[in-house]
């Protein structure tokens, strides 16, 4: 019976393409005829020039500028001032059954000093697939905690939380694979399941690329309560499995759990986040596990229409070594103008029971950041 | 056995499907779309509105909860334009719902038809948040309604032609009390042609030019930037000049800037309803205009 259907289907797709085929060869001798016609006019008339009106199919096409300058204590050179990012970003629709997403990031290289681009994502995401399933694929920011699959430039602070930086680098799990999410049929509450197979970062402090057949496995269980019109609860849990840097495992769960308050009615002069992460990792190396921990915990408030001010506290080992703590407070002012350009000013304290590389070999650590992030054309929403 | 099984199934859906061929699920970006589908859909909907009434429209937040509404929704209406589009694109995408994504049949703009006012020739965001493709503000026009009535039953009659008949029995029913209220608000409003006013944000001229108000001035220097002193004063000196006796605001605006310009010149501030639910007592997409119109006529008195 199903082998009939089969045929059947099969049978009807080959007659539509036959008579495709022949539709278009018939257009194709139409065209030719008037093109012979026209070649053989001596005075060809002008076409009708079309007026610009009508809806372009570009895609929308943004640049969003990250202008900072640095102080820091650990250097002997204390000041800087830099184009941290400029990121180009291209979002349109394929056709009926996908849309693509491309951000082209273009910052200056730690190391040499010189511009760098970088895909930094770029993915097709399904918006046609059965059963509330959504398919990712390409190159793209991992579902892993609450963070990672943000853009810097939309968080309101501007350096990445110590753990997150300990753990991932500054950016991040962004690998490239594929990505399934599943809206759970939970008709009272937000629930979805996502869950990734990526190819294995080239270079992050937690996992490595394996030159064998061992894949990174990423995955979030996402929750999202409204607790009133005005109220809000998330609660996210993750896990990330891969090799590193030895060819061994490492494991990290993450617990993240943000509540927003945010009035329906002035919801653009007042709100309140307090947004919490958690990261622990088990790594195997040859002769040794580690068990490390890491976490933020923040509160921002939203003092008036356009100003912020946020709060952090970070806590982190390093996932190569428990016994390192390194904590951090720091405090940001934001300002925003519009959607399309924002100002914050951070002030940073950060202390560590070893000294390492990453701090210039300095237990104690001062920095304040200043960051101008200014966006042209149609850039799009933020989620929630 | 397998077969049977392969029967049972089939009749639990055909039973599911039947269960549910009853209502039709609907949401709405906001409260007046979602009015309006209620009255032409009657008991043959379910609908939800995802922007309260006394919310701004523009900055809605694409919470995961409106996800789920729209993941299982049959239809889905839009304002349109580009009033929705800081949150309604991302909130779309993530719904998995292949019934409601643009160009499907579910998927319903209301804008579809209206004519537009202010539509810019160039586009430069120096001036603010300047709308691309006029201003999107349009359900402000009792008329506009019968075009939003109509684009929100086809779109019905698409997803569920058995009902096309009820549905358009109930469009001519609304276009008939609108054309009857509108001849009451009009005649209400007569008195008052050419009143002039100050409002907080450009989004007024549906109405203002249905209802011959004139809007002189905005308290809001550019569209979306915050009253500055330098305009209030500006606006005091209009006010003052052409004896104006309202400013007017709404809910989501916070009304010390024109308090102020108030207590300089004695015109009274009205918050007027920029959607059903904007205050308790606006049930439906009628009472915008019976409150709007009993407020203004009160204060222009």
């Amino acid at each position: 019976m199903i082998r009939q259907l089969f045929l059947f289907i099969l049978c009807l797709v080959l007659f539509h393409r036959a008579t495709a085929q022949v539709e278009s060869t018939a257009a194709d001798s139409l065209l030719l005829l008037q093109i012979q016609n026209q070649m053989a006019q001596t005075n060809p008339t002008p076409a009708p020039v079309q007026q610009r009106t009508s809806p372009s199919t570009n895609p929308d096409i943004s640049v969003i500028g990250d202008f900072r300058g640095i102080y820091q204590s650990n250097y002997t050179r204390n000041f800087d001032a830099n184009m941290h990012e400029t990121e180009f970003s291209f979002q349109s629709t394929v056709d009926p059954y996908a849309k693509a997403d491309f951000f082209y990031s273009v910052s200056r290289d730690a190391h040499t000093g010189e511009f760098k681009g970088e895909i930094e994502e770029g993915y097709l995401t399904t918006l046609s697939l059965p059963a509330h399933l959504q398919l990712k694929a390409g190159k793209f920011k991992q579902q892993f905690g609450r963070i990672n699959s943000v853009h810097p430039h939309a968080l309101a602070f501007v350096d990445m939380p110590n753990a997150y930086v300990r753990f991932f680098g500054e950016e991040g799990l962004n690998d490239e694979g594929f990505s399934l999410s599943w809206l759970l049929p939970n008709h009272s509450f937000f629930q979805e399941l996502t869950v990734e197979e990526t190819d294995g970062p080239r270079d992050n402090p937690s996992f490595a690329r394996s030159v064998k057949n061992h894949y990174q496995t990423t995955g979030r269980f996402k929750n999202f309560w409204d607790l009133s019109d005005n109220a809000t609860l998330e609660f996210g849990l993750s896990a990330a499995t891969g090799a590193n840097i030895t060819e061994h495992t490492t494991n990290v769960g993450a617990v993240d759990l943000t509540y927003k308050w945010k009035p329906v009615k002035f919801n653009t002069y007042k709100s309140f986040t307090f947004q919490n992460e958690f990261y622990y990792s088990n790594a195997k190396f040859d002769s040794s596990t580690v068990n490390a921990l890491g976490f933020y915990s923040l509160i921002n408030v939203q003092v008036s229409k356009r100003s912020f001010v946020t709060a952090r506290y970070d806590y982190t080992n390093k996932p190569t070594s428990a016994q390192f703590v390194e904590q951090a407070v720091s405090a940001t002012l934001g300002w925003y103008a519009t959607e399309f350009q924002k100002i914050e000013l951070q002030g940073k304290y950060t202390t560590a029971n070893e000294s390492d590389e990453a701090n210039n070999f300095e237990k104690q650590v001062y920095q304040v950041f200043l960051r101008w992030i200014f966006v042209i054309g149609t850039h799009g929403a933020h989620q929630y | 056995m397998k077969r049977k099984i392969n029967i049972s199934i089939i009749a639990l859906c055909m039973m599911m499907t039947n269960v549910f061929a009853g209502t039709i699920r609907v949401v709405t970006t906001t409260q007046d779309l979602k009015s309006i589908a209620e009255l032409i859909g009657g008991n043959k909907i379910d609908a939800f509105g995802i922007a309260t009434g006394y919310q701004n429209p523009h900055f809605v937040d694409p919470k995961p909860s409106y996800i789920v509404k729209l993941s299982n929704a049959d239809v889905f209406v839009t304002v349109g334009l580009d009033l929705e589009t800081g949150w309604s694109p991302p909130l779309l995408n993530s719904s998995r719902n292949p019934k409601i994504q643009k160009g499907s049949p579910g998927y319903v703009d209301a804008s579809i038809g209206v004519t537009l006012q202010q539509v810019p020739s160039s586009i430069n965001r120096g001036e603010g948040d300047i709308h691309i493709y006029g201003n999107p503000h349009y359900w402000l026009d009792p008329m506009n309604g019968k075009q939003i009535a109509k684009n929100i039953c086809d779109g019905l009659s698409r997803v569920s032609p058995e009902n096309k008949t009820f549905f358009e029995a109930n469009l001519k029913t609304f276009d008939e009390t609108i054309d009857q209220k509108l001849k009451i608000w009009n005649a209400q409003m007569l008195k008052y042609k050419g009143s002039k006013v100050i409002a907080y944000h450009n989004e007024w001229c549906y109405f203002e030019n249905r209802f011959g108000l004139q809007i002189v001035d905005f308290l809001e220097p550019k569209p979306g930037i915050p009253p500055t002193p330098a305009q209030l004063v500006k606006i005091i000196g209009e006010v003052k000049s052409n004896s104006i006796k309202v400013i007017i605001s709404s809910p989501y605006f916070t009304t010390s800037s024109s308090d102020v310009v108030a207590k300089q010149t004695g015109a009274k501030v009205l918050t007027l309803a920029t959607s059903v639910g904007a205050f308790d007592q606006i049930k439906n997409y009628y009472d915008v205009f019976d409150y709007n119109i009993a407020q203004l006529i009160a204060a222009l008195k």
